[in-house]
């Protein structure tokens, strides 16, 4: 990681009269990675955007987009800068191809530039059948999309995408996933923004938890030290409990389910739990993570928070 | 976590980009871009259109009412005199009257209502600086003001063939009202970026041009009592000891009497700002009283009230002249002569000012990264 690439934001803090949108924020997003931001809703995951997108001034601390600083350097910062807002605006009136052209315009590309690269975008984000159709008449998934394609407009270092897969269908959905996984292999710095966590366990790299304002946590979602839940059901459910009971696993059993969940650190604790079951003549029907990394590390601040 | 300064004092610019445009820094490209979107947004939309349209029909029918009305009494009692001077007078305070109520509409939600609709932060954030997107908004609003102007033109030139009013009026009319809809246009989008809602900006926009246009004039006429002095002036009066039994006509004789004159060119400048007084004044001047009444010219009769305060009649007076038959003609006062020092610059150089506030207080709203926001809105 270069040292001046990528997002990095410290002790950042921004207040709206007496209430304390964020608090006080640390956050890295490496170039070629792409991270997740993850809080309940009115944790300041917009706002923090906002100020990461040069739209906001922070009260406090620094922040860094591809090396420059939103506040003291705010065009170059711009014009590092992809921002998909979590409302979705249009205008109306326009078609998606001109949105594009628009935007290409106020990038300062030139007018064939514009329409290139309009083509190219509505082809990437699969509208190009409705390129010429009035933004008005788009579903929500296909603004979004649309959106999507604004935020590319000027092939951005930094991408921030605020909820970019609310309201999407899934197909697109994987869509953006492959996209977004694709944009991060050529090197661009990705933070999403989402509440789907199964969604973003397939898409991100890192993940940093924010609540009320604050980090809480920041984890790496390949990262396979951790322990984590795995659910395992048997054809005998009490046979199963009783042969981990007797094995001495540290076990429950699912409150909505007839599984049991334990707690496992990697694949390989996992096989071998396995293997030792089939040994001992249990007859496991399955054996699976329970719920995804993020979830479960979500629900777990959770639980500390109470 | 460290971050290392330096590394970012130093950090190339991206993509050949300049190292940083200013809020004021302006391109002819970046102007058009706004202009463009905004005007394509606003063409597309059929109630604009159909506003033109009524407002076509409208200003023809105030048109052919004002003419047939005209013509009818031109016919009957005048005979063959010119009847344009009315129509003119009636359909350029009709133009502009309307242009009044359309234009704070075209550009008083051109800012918060962006921002409540959620495109005005997508702006902000591409290398558009806050005064491309303030003045190509300003130009799009201006533009479809003019667009109005223009459908009126047609009554004006036919207004103007009805003779009585020198051609040049309708170049300096149509300049004039052109200018003061682009003022219009600025102010309200002043408010627009001033205040969150667009029904609020509207009110504001509304109000301050009844305050230039009605409240103004009415402080001017307030303002009499306290530019009004007693003063020691000679008037041209009726012989002394005349006792009105007489058959023969009153002599007249110079006296000097303490009398009540009203300083009005101390407060003309009230009236200057006044929209129909700046289009009004802007026209070629012509001197004669009687003439513009005989012709019904009103605009013409404005510029004469405006330049008559500004002139200010300080005497002496003429109170003999009028209960004189043929002998009265030899009066030694002299009839005032109105000045020839324009008013308009002075009203038109003030509204202009407040224009120019609103582009700069637009400006100043629009620039990111943004420390404060109005009340009750959003950023995004």
């Amino acid at each position: 990681m270069t040292p001046d690439g990528g997002i990095r934001a410290q002790g950042v803090r921004r207040s709206f009269g007496p209430v304390h949108a964020v608090a006080d924020v640390d956050l890295v997003a490496a170039p070629g990675r792409v991270t997740a931001l993850i809080g309940p809703n009115g944790s300041g995951k917009t706002t923090l955007l906002l100020m990461l997108a040069g739209l906001l001034t922070p009260d406090a601390g620094v922040i860094r987009i591809a090396g420059a600083d939103p506040v003291a350097q705010n065009y170059v910062a711009r014009s590092r800068t992809g921002w998909m807002p979590d409302v979705f605006g249009t205008w109306d009136s326009l078609t998606a191809r001109e949105v594009l052209t628009t935007v290409a315009a106020a990038y300062r590309i030139d007018a064939a530039g514009g329409r290139a690269r309009a083509s190219e975008l509505l082809e990437l984000v699969h509208l190009s059948e409705l390129a010429d159709q009035p933004a008005h008449v788009l579903s929500r998934g296909q603004k979004q999309r649309l959106g999507l394609a604004r935020a590319l407009v000027h092939d951005p270092d930094v991408l921030l995408l605020d909820e970019p897969a609310s309201g999407l269908d899934p197909r697109s959905r994987v869509d953006l996933r492959v996209l977004v996984r694709r944009l991060a292999a050529e090197g661009k710095t990705i933070l999403v923004s989402s509440h789907v966590l199964t969604e973003l366990d397939e898409m991100a790299d890192d993940a940093v938890f924010i609540s009320r304002g604050r980090t809480v946590a920041t984890r790496s979602v390949a990262d396979g030290d951790r322990p984590r839940e795995w659910r395992l059901t048997g054809l005998d459910p009490e046979a199963l409990a009783a042969w981990l009971a007797e094995n001495g696993t540290p076990h429950r059993k699912e409150a909505d389910g007839p599984g049991m969940l334990v707690e496992l650190t990697g694949d390989a604790a996992a096989a071998a739990l396995l293997r030792s079951a089939i040994e001992a003549g249990i007859d496991v029907s399955s054996i699976a993570p329970a719920g995804g990394v993020l979830e479960q590390a979500y629900l777990a601040l959770e639980e500390e928070r109470r | 976590m460290s971050v290392d300064v330096e590394v970012v004092e130093t950090a190339p610019s991206a993509g050949g980009a300049p190292a940083g445009r200013g809020a004021w820094s302006l391109s002819w490209h970046g102007l058009r871009t706004v202009a463009v979107l905004e005007l394509r947004q606003r063409v597309r939309s059929t109630r604009w259109k159909a506003a033109l349209i009524v407002w076509f029909l409208v200003v023809g029918l105030v048109t052919l009412l004002a003419t047939g009305a005209f013509s009818i009494l031109a016919g009957d009692e005048m005979g063959g005199e010119s009847f344009g001077g009315t129509v003119y007078s009636i359909v350029v305070g009709f133009v502009l009257f309307l242009g009044l109520l359309v234009a704070p509409t075209l550009s008083s939600g051109a800012i918060n209502g962006d921002r409540n609709a959620g495109t005005l932060a997508t702006l902000q954030v591409t290398l558009l600086s806050p005064a491309e997107i303030v003045l190509g908004k300003l130009a799009a609003s201006w533009i479809a003001a003019l667009a109005f102007l223009v459908a009126s033109i047609p009554f004006l030139v036919w207004a103007l063939a009805g003779g009585g009013v020198y051609w040049l009026s309708l170049l300096t009319t149509v300049l004039m009202l052109a200018l003061v809809l682009g003022v219009v246009c600025a102010i309200g989008l002043g408010f627009s970026a001033l205040v969150g809602k667009t029904s609020g900006s509207a009110v504001l926009t509304y109000l301050t041009i009844g305050a230039i246009t009605a409240v103004l004039p009415i402080v001017f006429g307030l303002l009499v009592p306290v530019t009004t002095t007693t003063e020691t002036v000679r008037v041209w009066d009726i012989e002394s000891g005349y006792t009105w039994e007489e058959t023969k006509a009153p002599d007249c004789e110079w006296r000097t009497v303490e009398y009540e004159v009203w300083h009005s060119e101390r407060t003309w400048w009230l009236l200057a700002p006044n929209p129909f007084v700046v289009v009004a004044d802007a026209q070629p001047l012509n001197g004669d009283p009687d003439q513009l009444a005989e012709d019904g010219n009103m605009l013409a009769m404005l510029q004469y009230g405006v330049r008559y305060a500004r002139t200010g009649d300080t005497g002496p007076f003429d109170w003999c002249s009028g209960y004189m038959g043929e002998s009265g003609t030899d009066s030694p006062v002299e009839p005032v002569e109105v000045t020839d020092q324009l008013v308009w610059p002075w009203g038109l150089g003030f509204d202009l000012l407040l224009g120019a506030g609103g582009v700069v207080i637009a400006v100043n709203r629009l620039k990111v990264p943004t420390a404060q926001l109005p009340k009750g809105t959003r950023v995004a």
